[in-house]
């Protein structure tokens, strides 16, 4: 006669042998390969980068003479650090010990609103980057000579060379209106799999909930 | 004094982590070793290997001892178990699906030995070959039901309705019976 899937069930695991554990020593020391983790880690990364990378730049701005520039710079640069120590804390409130449905909606919310507020921050901090490196480095004391030439060679608008004005604007123009679905097609591409089996697992609790 | 006092330090420190080592190691044995049992079931079915089962059994005790001040004593610690073990599998990368060097059949016949090699009980290997054929949602509730949880224990734990789950279970069995036979055919 052939066996319920609850005989087999009970029968199989009679044998104790079936249910031995892995070894595991020292959880304090080990370290996650959870999405999550991973995410909190690239924040993590970011937040330290972007604090280096901005003081670098502005220690550059600062003996370069465009002290100006440097500033904006790193107001923007810690501006963006804050908002990933944010996205990061709320990261840490998910709370794994919830229901699957609940836990995987809260994960799902947070990476949709991740996302949201992050392509919304790279619409502005883009073109206000590349336009202050642009004006701060142009108008800059180191590049006096420079600036001279160009002027000797072709009229300057407001001070500045019109081709390559024109080229900047429209290029910090692209990068606002692209910005955020660029950083949505990263974190697809990161984590296009992950976020497809959220969708389908979620779609499918929620048929289940009705 | 000032070497005692960097040796105070580094004592300090030493022993924190020392204490903390130990506190884990305590953990592990009082609160999740009693329940490995439901971890392993869980996590062998959402697993084609040994080296991608033992990582979600790590990466289970890990979360459970990470997440253990978040334990409001709401639901039975198993239950809690189960969530955690539960949740953590559903969203855990697979390393080895990011692995370019394995090719299709490589893996196929790698996971059937790995399988078989799984459980002393062929019965049971072949049931959890049918299990890991399911979706990720339909897992959970064959594995709940199967370990005899009521409706209400299942559709708190997956966090659904308990009135749908009676239909859910009817279906995913005549689809373990069909993939099943499939199999032995």
């Amino acid at each position: 006669m052939e066996k319920s899937i609850e005989t087999i069930w009970k029968e199989g695991f009679l044998d104790t042998e079936s249910l031995i554990a892995p070894k595991v020593n020292n959880l304090y020391d080990k370290k996650s390969l959870h999405i999550m983790a991973k995410f909190k880690k690239m924040f993590l990364n970011n937040i330290r980068g972007i604090i280096i990378v901005s003081s670098l730049l502005f220690m550059g701005a600062y003996f370069a003479g465009a002290l100006l520039a440097g500033s904006i710079v790193l107001i923007m640069m810690l501006y963006i650090a804050y908002t990933a120590y944010n996205e990061l804390k709320n990261l840490e409130k998910i709370d794994k010990g919830q229901s699957s449905y609940l836990f995987l909606k809260s994960f799902k919310v947070w990476i949709d609103q991740s996302i949201e507020r992050y392509g919304k921050m790279y619409r502005i901090v883009y073109p206000i980057l590349i336009l202050t490196f642009y004006f701060g480095i142009w108008f800059s004391d180191s590049l006096i000579d420079v600036r001279q030439k160009v002027s000797a060679h072709s009229d300057l608008f407001f001070g500045l060379h019109l081709g390559t004005t024109i080229f900047v604007l429209t290029f910090a123009l692209l990068m606002s209106i692209f910005s955020k679905s660029i950083h949505r097609k990263d974190v697809k591409t990161m984590y296009g799999g992950i976020l497809n089996k959220l969708n389908s697992s979620i779609a499918e609790m929620e048929d289940l909930r009705d | 004094m000032q070497k005692l006092y960097l040796q105070e330090i580094w004592f300090n420190i030493f022993g924190i982590w020392t204490l903390n080592k130990k506190v884990s190691n305590d953990f592990y044995t009082s609160s999740i070793q009693p329940y490995s049992g439901i971890i392993i079931k869980i996590c062998r079915a959402y697993t084609d290997t040994q080296e991608d089962f033992e990582d979600y059994y790590q990466e289970v005790c890990l979360q459970i001892w990470k997440s253990r001040n978040n334990f409001k004593r709401q639901s039975a610690w198993s239950t809690w178990v189960y969530r955690i073990s539960l949740n953590v599998s559903m969203t855990l990368l697979k390393k080895r699906k990011n692995n370019q060097q394995y090719s299709a059949s490589n893996l196929l016949a790698e996971e059937v030995s790995e399988e078989s090699r799984a459980f002393a009980d062929e019965s049971l290997n072949q049931l959890y070959y049918g299990i890991r054929q399911l979706s990720e949602v339909d897992r959970a509730v064959i594995l709940l039901y199967l370990e005899e949880k009521s409706y209400q224990e299942i559709a708190d734990i997956i966090g659904t309705n308990p009135n749908n789950i009676g239909v859910r279970i009817k279906r995913i069995k005549e689809r373990l019976k069909k993939i099943l036979d499939g199999k032995v055919n």
